[in-house]
C-alpha cells in the first residue's frame, strides 16, 4: 500500500491553470524526485500535499485512507511534513523553540524538559551536535544551519512523509552531500521521501523514483531513476531539447578568455557599467565587475549571496556605502531609481507581484508605469508613446486587445513578465538589470524570454541577469560573475563553465571556510602554497588559495580559470600522480590529493605546491591530515 | 456591440450573456455602479416621503452635502494612497478659528486664504511625519486630530466668533443660475479633482502608490512628494470645509467640524474605494456622500428619531464595504 498518493489534481490561479490533473504516488522507504522546470507546478502541489493549499478537484489518500486537509495542521496530524526552500523559521526564537514551533499548535500542556531531551536526541540523530548548539538564536545562524533546523522540525514532528523543496537551494555542494547523507538514512529507517528540485544532476544522485511534471501534467510518473538518462529528463521537463531553449550563439562569450578571474582587462570604451568594490552591508561586501554594451552578463550565487542587493544598489533601491559605480564612464551618483532611470537604467525585480504589476492599472498603464517615472511635467504624456507600444507589443507577441484589459493580475505570469519587460523597453535603456526574469514563468514564454533578451542585447543593450537557477545563467549569459557571500568570486567566459563548477564557486564562506582553513594549515605546516580546484579538459579552475609564499605562486589565484599549459605546474597538473611532481625546472613541487564526498563523489582536489625538494615529507602523512581537516575535525595546528 | 444585438436572434443564452455583460461593465466601472446606486436610493426614497423631490429639500440636501463633500474630497486623494486622515474634522475648527480670527484685520478673500494656507500648513506636517518618520497614518493623525481641537479652543478662548460678514455669508446663498454658490463651488472642486486623477502624473502617481508601492518605486514614482501631497490637499480641504461651515453657520465655534473625519471617510468607502489603497473614484466619493444626505435627510422627512440615524448610517457604511469586497474579490485574482 502507497505511503501517500495524490491522484488528478487540479488547481486554477486566475486565467491559468497550474495543475491540470497531476499527482504523485509515494512508497515507503523511498526518495521520491519531483521535477520539472520553473512553473511547471512542482510547488503547488508540494503546497497542496502539505495542506498549504487546497486543490480545486482531485483525491489525496495517506495510508490508503481519503483525507482532506483544510490546514497544515491536518496534514502534520497524517504525518506529513514540510521542508522548505524559503526558510520559514521565527529568526527571534531559539533554535530549540523553533524545532519545536509546531507543538505550540497541538492541544494539551507541553512538556518543556522531555521536549529538550527530544531536541538534543535529533541533533544527535543528524550529527549536529558539534555544530548547532539549542539556545543559538536563529537569526545568528547561516543559511545552511537554518536549513537543518528546519530539517530538524520536520523530524521532530516524526512523521512518516516528508517533502524536501528545493532544500538545497541555498547550500553548498558539500552540505548538500550532507543533506543527501541524512536523506538516505531517512528513506532506510521507512520513511517515505518527496524531493522537490529542478537540479538534475541531485536528482540522479540521490532519488529511487522521479515522477515529471510539464505544465501542471504528469510527463512521467515514479518512473525507476536508473531507467532515465539526463537527456530523457530534459526532454520530458522541457518538452524538446534545451539547447533550443536558449537559442544560443557565442557572440560574445569567445572573446573573454585570457583566463584571469576577479581582475577584469582594462575598460574598453564599450563598457557600459563598471562596478567598483561596491559595499553594501550586510549583504554586499566586495562587487566588482563591468558590463559592456550589447553583452549579457550573468550574475549567479546561491540564494544569500547578495545578488539581489547588488542589482538593487546600482539602481538606487538601497545606498553604497563605499565602492564606485561608472555608467557611461561617468560616475553615478544613484539615489532614488528615478535618477537612475533617467540615465537610462532599466530594473526588473525578482518579485513580480510585489515589485512588479501595479493590481488596480491596465495593462497598458502597468507598460507605461515607468514611463510616468521618467516623466517630467505635470501630464501623462502616454499618447507620445503610442507608436513604440505597438511596435514593441510586436515584437513580444503579446495580443494588442488585451492592453486594455483591466485585470493584469489574471494574466499568466509570462504575459506579465513580459508586460513589465515592455515597460522598460518603451524607454530604450542602456542597461537593464534583470532579477530572476523567468521565475514562475511557463517554459514557452521563458523560451521567448530568452530570445528578446538577446535581441535586446544585440541592439546593444547591456544586460545584467541575477538567477539562481545554474542552467539558465550558464545557457543564457555570455559572461558569469559568481558571488559568495557578497563578494565576487570569479568572473568567467560561460562557455567554459558548467553546473558542478559554478556550484563549487558559489559555495558560501561557511562551507567554504572549512576548506579555506585547511588550506591555511597546509600551508603554514608545509610552507609554499596551498589550494582548491577542479581540472576539466585542459583547465584549471581555482577556487581558493591560501598560504604568504608568493614565490611558490603556481600561477593562478582563487577564481582564476587558466589553460593548464600556461601555469608554473603543468607537468604536475598533467601527471596528477600519488605524491609530489616536480616540474622540469625544479624549482616548483606539487602533491594533488582529490576530496572524496561521503558518496564517494569528488569534489575537486586540494593542491600544496612547494619551492623545495620535500625531502623526508610523506605524502600519506598529508593526505592523512587533509583527509582528517576535511571530514569536519579542526586541524591540529592553525595560524 | 449593439450591431450584434439587433442582427442575433433573441434568444436565452444571448440575453444572459448580454446580462452578463451589463453584470460585469458594474463590476468593473465604479462610476457606473455609483450612479445606478443612487438612482435607486432617489427612486426608493421619493416613494417613501413625498416631499423628499420638491426643490426645496434638494436646494437643502445640495447645501448640507457642500461641507462633507468638501473634506471627502481630500479623504479621498489620502485613502487612494492607502493612508487615512482623522484630523480633518478638528482642522476644520482650527483653521475656521483661523478664518473667523482674521477677519477681525483682514478682507473676506484674504482671510479664506490664510485659512486655507493654515489648512495646508497642518496637512504638511501630517503628511511629512507619515512619510519621512515612516509613522502609520493612523497614530499621526489621530494625534493632529487631538491638536487641532486644543488649538481651536487655545486661538479662540473657548468663545464663538460671530462676526462674519455679508459677502462670506453670500457663499450659502444662491447663484445667478439658481443653485446655491456653495454647492458650485463643490462640483467645481470636485471637476478639478476627477481631471487631476485621469489626466496629471500625479492622479495617476496617487493611485499607483495605492496599488502597489514597491512597483511605483521601482518604476521610479516620486512616492515622498505625492504622499505629503495628499495630506496637504486634505488639509487645505479642511479649511475650505470651515470657510463653508461659517457662510452656513454665520458663526464660528471651536467645536465646528466634529465628526467630520468619520463622516469623509464613510462618503469614500460607501463610493467604492478601498481602504487599502489604490481603487477609488473621485465620483464614487461625490455619490458616496450625497448617498449619506439622501439618507439623513430622508430619515428626518420620515420622523424616524434622531438617535436611529447613527444606525442606519452604520449599516450602509459595512454594507457597502462588503458589497465591495465581494466585487473586487470577484475581479482581482
Amino acid at each position: 500500500m502507497a505511503l501517500l498518493r495524490l491522484n488528478n489534481i487540479w488547481k486554477r490561479f486566475g486565467a491559468t491553470n497550474a495543475l491540470s490533473g497531476a499527482g504523485i504516488t509515494l512508497e515507503a522507504a523511498e526518495v521520491h524526485a519531483l521535477v520539472g522546470a520553473n512553473g511547471a507546478g512542482k510547488s503547488t502541489l508540494a503546497r497542496i500535499i502539505s495542506g498549504y493549499m487546497q486543490p480545486d478537484v482531485g483525491e489525496i489518500e495517506v495510508d490508503g485512507r481519503m483525507v482532506r486537509h483544510t490546514n497544515s495542521r491536518e496534514a502534520i496530524r497524517n504525518g506529513i511534513a514540510i521542508v522548505t526552500q524559503e526558510t520559514s523559521l521565527a529568526p527571534d526564537l531559539s533554535v530549540f523553540e523553533n524545532i519545536m514551533l509546531p507543538r505550540l499548535g497541538l492541544p494539551g500542556w507541553l512538556n518543556w524538559r522531555e521536549m529538550r531531551l527530544e531536541a538534543a536526541a535529533l541533533l544527535m540523530q543528524m550529527g549536529q551536535e558539534s555544530g548547532l548548539t539549542l539556545d543559538t538564536l536563529v537569526g545568528n545562524l547561516s543559511i545552511g544551519q537554518r536549513q537543518m533546523v528546519e530539517m530538524l522540525r520536520a523530524l521532530a514532528l516524526k512523521g512518516r512523509i516528508i517533502l524536501f523543496d528545493e532544500p538545497t537551494a541555498a547550500l553548498s555542494p558539500r552540505e548538500s552531500a550532507r543533506l543527501f547523507e541524512v536523506m538516505r538514512n531517512l528513506a532506510t529507517t521507512g520513511h517515505g521521501l518527496i524531493f522537490v528540485t529542478h537540479r538534475l544532476e541531485e536528482v540522479f544522485t540521490i532519488s529511487n523514483r522521479i515522477t515529471v511534471l510539464r505544465e501542471g501534467k504528469v510527463m512521467a510518473g515514479g518512473v525507476p531513476t536508473h531507467s532515465l538518462t539526463q537527456n530523457d529528463l530534459i526532454r520530458l521537463m522541457v518538452g524538446r531539447e534545451l539547447s533550443d531553449i536558449y537559442a544560443r550563439s557565442h557572440t560574445h562569450g569567445a572573446r573573454a578568455g585570457e583566463g584571469r578571474g576577479a581582475r577584469n582587462a582594462a575598460p574598453s570604451a564599450d563598457v557600459v557599467l563598471s562596478v567598483r568594490h561596491l559595499r553594501s552591508p550586510p549583504q554586499v561586501r566586495d562587487v566588482s565587475f563591468d558590463v559592456r554594451s550589447g553583452e549579457i552578463l550573468g550574475l549567479a550565487g546561491l540564494i544569500g549571496a547578495g545578488r539581489t542587493e547588488t542589482v538593487e544598489t546600482i539602481f538606487g533601491l538601497r545606498s553604497a556605502k563605499s565602492g564606485e559605480i561608472l555608467f557611461n564612464g561617468a560616475r553615478l551618483a544613484v539615489n532614488s531609481p528615478r535618477n537612475a532611470i533617467r540615465g537610462g537604467i532599466g530594473f526588473i525585480p525578482e518579485d513580480r507581484r510585489r515589485q512588479g504589476i501595479v493590481p488596480d492599472f491596465s495593462a497598458k498603464e502597468n507598460l507605461l508605469l515607468s514611463h510616468l517615472g521618467a516623466r517630467r511635467g505635470a501630464f501623462l504624456g502616454y499618447r507620445e508613446r503610442h507608436e513604440s507600444i505597438t511596435r514593441l507589443l510586436d515584437v513580444l507577441s503579446l495580443p494588442t486587445e488585451r492592453i486594455l484589459d483591466t485585470n493584469v493580475m489574471n494574466f499568466s505570469g509570462g504575459m506579465q513578465q513580459k508586460v513589465i519587460l515592455a515597460r522598460w523597453l518603451v524607454l530604450e535603456p542602456r542597461l537593464l538589470l534583470l532579477d530572476e526574469p523567468t521565475r514562475g514563468v511557463d517554459i514557452g514564454t521563458r523560451s521567448n524570454i530568452y530570445g528578446l533578451l538577446r535581441r535586446i542585447a544585440a541592439d546593444g543593450v547591456a544586460c545584467v541577469v541575477v538567477s539562481s537557477d545554474f542552467e539558465e545563467v550558464i545557457g543564457l549569459a555570455d559572461r558569469i560573475v559568481v558571488l559568495s557571500d557578497g563578494k565576487n568570486v570569479t568572473n568567467i567566459p560561460s562557455n567554459i563553465m558548467d553546473v558542478e563548477k559554478l556550484a563549487m564557486f558559489a559555495a558560501p564562506r561557511s562551507s567554504a571556510d572549512q576548506t579555506h582553513r585547511v588550506l591555511e594549515f597546509l600551508a603554514a605546516t608545509y610552507g609554499g602554497l596551498a589550494f582548491w580546484a577542479s581540472l576539466d579538459g585542459d583547465r584549471i579552475f581555482c577556487f581558493d588559495r591560501a598560504g604568504v609564499d608568493v614565490e611558490a605562486d603556481p600561477g593562478f589565484e582563487g577564481g582564476d580559470f587558466p589553460q593548464v599549459a600556461n601555469t608554473r605546474i603543468s607537468t604536475a597538473l598533467c601527471a596528477r600522480a600519488e605524491g609530489f611532481v616536480a616540474e622540469p625546472d625544479g624549482d616548483r613541487h606539487t602533491m594533488l590529493m582529490p576530496i572524496l564526498g561521503p558518496s564517494g563523489h569528488v569534489f575537486g582536489f586540494v593542491g600544496l605546491c612547494l619551492r623545495v625538494k620535500p625531502d623526508g615529507l610523506d605524502p600519506a602523512e598529508v593526505r592523512r591530515h587533509v583527509d582528517a581537516a576535511m571530514n569536519g575535525q579542526a586541524p591540529a595546528v592553525t595560524l | 456591440m449593439s450591431s450584434r444585438g439587433s442582427e442575433a436572434p433573441e434568444g436565452p443564452n444571448l440575453r444572459s450573456a448580454s446580462l452578463a455583460r451589463y453584470a460585469q461593465m458594474l463590476v468593473s466601472h465604479i462610476e457606473l455602479r455609483m450612479l445606478v446606486l443612487i438612482v435607486l436610493v432617489v427612486v426608493g426614497l421619493s416613494l417613501l416621503s413625498p416631499h423628499f423631490l420638491t426643490v426645496n429639500n434638494i436646494l437643502n440636501m445640495m447645501d448640507q452635502g457642500v461641507v462633507v463633500g468638501i473634506v471627502a474630497l481630500g479623504q479621498t486623494l489620502v485613502i487612494l494612497i492607502g493612508g487615512i486622515d482623522l484630523s480633518v474634522g478638528s482642522l476644520a475648527g482650527v483653521t475656521g478659528i483661523v478664518l473667523g480670527l482674521s477677519l477681525f484685520h483682514l478682507g473676506v478673500p484674504a482671510s479664506i486664504a490664510i485659512c486655507l494656507l493654515v489648512g495646508a500648513g497642518f496637512g504638511f506636517v501630517n503628511g511629512a511625519i507619515i512619510v519621512w518618520g515612516r509613522i502609520a497614518p493612523f497614530v499621526v493623525t489621530l494625534g493632529m486630530m487631538s491638536v487641532g481641537r486644543s488649538l481651536a479652543y487655545v486661538f479662540s478662548g473657548a468663545n464663538s466668533i460671530n462676526n462674519i460678514p455679508e459677502s462670506l455669508a453670500a457663499l450659502s446663498g444662491d447663484s445667478p443660475i439658481g443653485l446655491p454658490t456653495n454647492f458650485l463651488c463643490l462640483i467645481a472642486a470636485y471637476a478639478v479633482c476627477w481631471w487631476f486623477l485621469t489626466y496629471c502624473k500625479g492622479g495617476r502617481t496617487l493611485y499607483a502608490i495605492g496599488s502597489n508601492k514597491d512597483a511605483a518605486r521601482v518604476s521610479g514614482l516620486n512616492i515622498p512628494f505625492w504622499s505629503i501631497f495628499a495630506y496637504v490637499i486634505s488639509g487645505v480641504m479642511s479649511g475650505a470645509a470651515a470657510t463653508f461651515l461659517a457662510s452656513r453657520l454665520l458663526s464660528i465655534d471651536p467645536i465646528g467640524g466634529t465628526g467630520l473625519e468619520l463622516d469623509s471617510i464613510a462618503g469614500v468607502v460607501i463610493g467604492g474605494a478601498s481602504l487599502f489603497g489604490g481603487r477609488g473614484s473621485i465620483v464614487g466619493t461625490l455619490a458616496g456622500v450625497f448617498i449619506m444626505v439622501f439618507i439623513r435627510n430622508a430619515l428626518n422627512l420620515l420622523d424616524v428619531s434622531p438617535y436611529w440615524q447613527g444606525t442606519a448610517i452604520g449599516s450602509i457604511i459595512v454594507a457597502a464595504v462588503l458589497v465591495e469586497r465581494m466585487l473586487s474579490s470577484r475581479s482581482r485574482r
